[in-house]
């Protein structure tokens, strides 16, 4: 386990460059990006996946680093899309005015949910947000009642199945009409960067520290004074603002938003995107959503097998890969290393060396 | 009056005893490994599609489409058990629990799906049905109804007399106690798991039959029962059978009642409501014992 190798300080700052070099040169291709594609299908399919990435290393900050395995995150990234467009569609805000509200209503949300499953460990915690996450689905989808008429439509107070559409959009269209693509783009470029900074700093803070600790051990964790109770309780609400305000940005940038993405696909696809990407690790979310999304406009040529495929990857890649793409990278940048730093180590003469080279996986 | 109440009563009664099939196959799996099964859902409906391919498309008659959604259940735990369950079991132990998880739910999705793919998304209608109803005096009691429950209540007496009177209860009883002791003893712990996830297969595939018997065959047919059953296991506490039964039963009336009264959408939100104020009075179920754990 990488984790539990000894940790010099050397080693820290040479992986903290290594993370900020590839930060450098995500950047310069976020930028360069608009500039080398010119269809609207692909530029559309890159901000969506911009939108599960960030959901995505939300979930891994709740389940990677801090062990808690909450099927909620898509109810949570709903909630925050329905208060911005609920706000907007009663009350007449600007999309911008709403976004922080709504963030902020997911969070107290996401802060009850936390606080249903304080007593609760392992499964119990996976059952209960489940178990949350379709009631909150099956409350808006079977919602009838009047609560407004638009016109002489009617209008349920949560939108009912159709969801909410048309309550403004992210001013991009009037600003740079045609182009008004590559502004939503940028826009959702930089809320990721910004969860993913914001990710980097609590996961190297003492606060994702201790999140570790109670992933690792809960019982030496507080012995040692983790506070258990505050620190679950902050990581569900700190995952849900940008959570949130993701969501606030996919009903802004589609202009709709609908009790579809409470589906129990959506969640999956979240899972399968950190699972494959490799759980618990800071670039895991980004590299599983790449794949992913690759993986699924390419079975999108075989339409209907889409599912299937996607269910038979997780699996495939839970038994493979229990540490993911990154996961599995670090075992071959080890062996690599391992394999450069034998011949010159004292015990490299033939005989031994067959042993030390043996093809033993890295981090077994 | 007593009309609705006996038709509240007959009702949840009904869905009461499919649930608890479904919560003691999820249950036995989760007590004696440590493993939650999502693709329970996809296994209940695989046994229903194949007892409705059996008696319609090959005319067979109803108690060997019961057999085959049997077989087929168990075939489907056993698959479970040798593709993934068995290469999960060699990693990290800490890590079994959520790993195994992730990776049923991916099954569970492939499996629903193949089933979609293969029939089609529109509803068909399970053959195992029997119309007509018993008259007691006021009484009326559904043949179909009655059916239901009592095959339930004879699989709870062949998996008690299973768990109690066998030497493969004996080993799943000693594995779901302490699984180093049960291997230390001679117990073979692998073929325990694979006896328990085919028990619990075939159990989903007679669900399923029963389920679909009520409703329709559809592809998402497993997904509500199972996840109705998931609340009954944590109501009961993980891991305990006949606490599971009971807590299946109470669940159920309490929503056809609920249902009767403020209407179907707040069936299974006052479930959860239930389930979020057990947790919080007792954490490891109604009928659960906290678990003592050694640092």
């Amino acid at each position: 386990m990488t984790e539990t190798r000894p940790m010099s300080r050397s080693s820290m700052s040479r992986s903290a460059r290594t993370d900020l070099a590839i930060s450098l040169m995500l950047i310069a291709a976020a930028i360069a990006l608009p500039f080398l594609v010119d269809s609207r299908y692909i530029l559309g399919q890159i901000v969506l996946a911009l939108f599960y990435a960030t959901i995505a290393s939300q979930w891994n900050l709740l389940f990677g680093f801090s062990g808690i395995f909450s099927l909620a995150q898509m109810a949570i990234f709903a909630f925050g899309g329905y208060a911005t467009a609920m706000l907007c569609f009663y009350f007449g805000w600007n999309v911008w005015a709403a976004l922080v509200p709504g963030a902020l209503g997911s969070v107290l949300f996401s802060l009850v949910v936390g606080l249903a499953c304080l007593r609760l460990t392992g499964v119990y915690v996976a059952l209960l947000t489940l178990a949350i996450a379709q009631t909150m689905y099956l409350l808006i989808v079977t919602d009838t009642e009047c609560f407004v008429m638009v016109g002489s439509v009617c209008r349920q107070f949560t939108g009912g199945a159709v969801g909410f559409a048309r309550f403004g959009d992210l001013g991009t269209r009037a600003l740079l009409r045609a182009q008004w693509l590559v502004g939503n783009y940028a826009i959702i470029a930089v809320l990721f960067a910004l969860t993913m900074v914001f990710t980097y700093a609590i996961v190297k803070s003492p606060i994702g520290l201790a999140f570790r600790a109670l992933k690792d051990n809960p019982g030496y964790a507080v012995a040692r004074g983790v506070n258990r109770f505050q620190a679950q309780l902050l990581v569900f609400g700190i995952s849900a603002f940008f959570t949130g305000l993701a969501g606030g940005f996919y009903a802004a940038h589609f202009q709709a938003i609908g009790p579809g993405v409470l589906s129990m696909s959506q969640l999956m696809f979240i899972i399968a995107i950190v699972v494959v990407g490799g759980v618990g690790t800071f670039w895991g979310p980004l590299v599983g959503t790449v794949v992913l999304v690759l993986a699924d406009e390419l079975m999108r040529e075989s339409g209907e097998f889409r599912t299937l495929g996607l269910g038979l990857i997780i699996a495939l890649s839970v038994v493979l890969m229990p540490k993911g793409l990154v996961g599995r990278f670090g075992d071959l940048i080890d062996w690599l290393g391992r394999r450069r730093a034998s011949p010159d180590s004292p015990d490299s003469k033939p005989a031994a060396s067959s042993i030390v080279q043996s093809p033993t996986p890295a981090g077994k | 009056m007593t009309d609705v109440l006996m038709a509240i009563l007959v009702a949840g009664f009904t869905s009461g005893a499919l649930y608890a099939l479904a919560t003691v196959g999820l249950s036995l799996v989760w007590g004696s490994m440590g493993m939650l099964n999502m693709a329970h859902a996809a296994m209940l409906t695989l046994g229903g599609y194949v007892a409705f391919t059996v008696i319609t498309s090959l005319g067979l008659p109803v108690a060997i489409g019961f057999a085959g959604a049997i077989v087929a259940g168990a075939l489907a735990g056993a698959i479970l058990y040798f593709a993934i369950v068995r290469n999960l079991l060699q990693n990290d132990k800490s890590t079994f629990e959520a790993n195994v998880m992730i990776a049923t739910v991916g099954i569970g999705i492939a499996l629903e799906n193949a089933i979609l793919l293969t029939y089609g998304g529109q509803p068909l209608k399970q053959p195992v049905s029997i119309a007509g109803a018993l008259r007691l005096g006021p009484l009326t009691l559904p043949w179909q109804n009655l059916l239901i429950i009592a095959v339930v209540v004879v699989m709870m007496v062949v998996v008690s007399a299973a768990l109690g009177r066998t030497r493969m209860g004996r080993a799943i009883r000693a594995t779901a106690q302490n699984r180093d002791a049960a291997q230390l003893m001679g117990v073979a712990v692998n073929r325990v798991y694979l006896q328990v996830l085919m028990l619990s297969g075939a159990l989903a595939g007679i669900c399923g039959v029963m389920v679909s018997s009520m409703t329709q065959l559809s592809p998402p047919l497993g997904n509500d029962p199972m996840l109705k059953a998931f609340i009954m296991c944590v109501v009961a506490g993980l891991g305990n059978l006949p606490g599971a039964i009971a807590a299946a039963l109470g669940l159920a009336l309490l929503e056809s009642f609920v249902q009767y009264a403020l209407g179907a959408r707040w069936g299974f939100p006052s479930l959860l409501f239930v389930v979020i104020a057990v947790l919080i009075w007792r954490p490891s179920g109604l009928f659960g014992h906290a678990e003592i754990r050694r640092m």
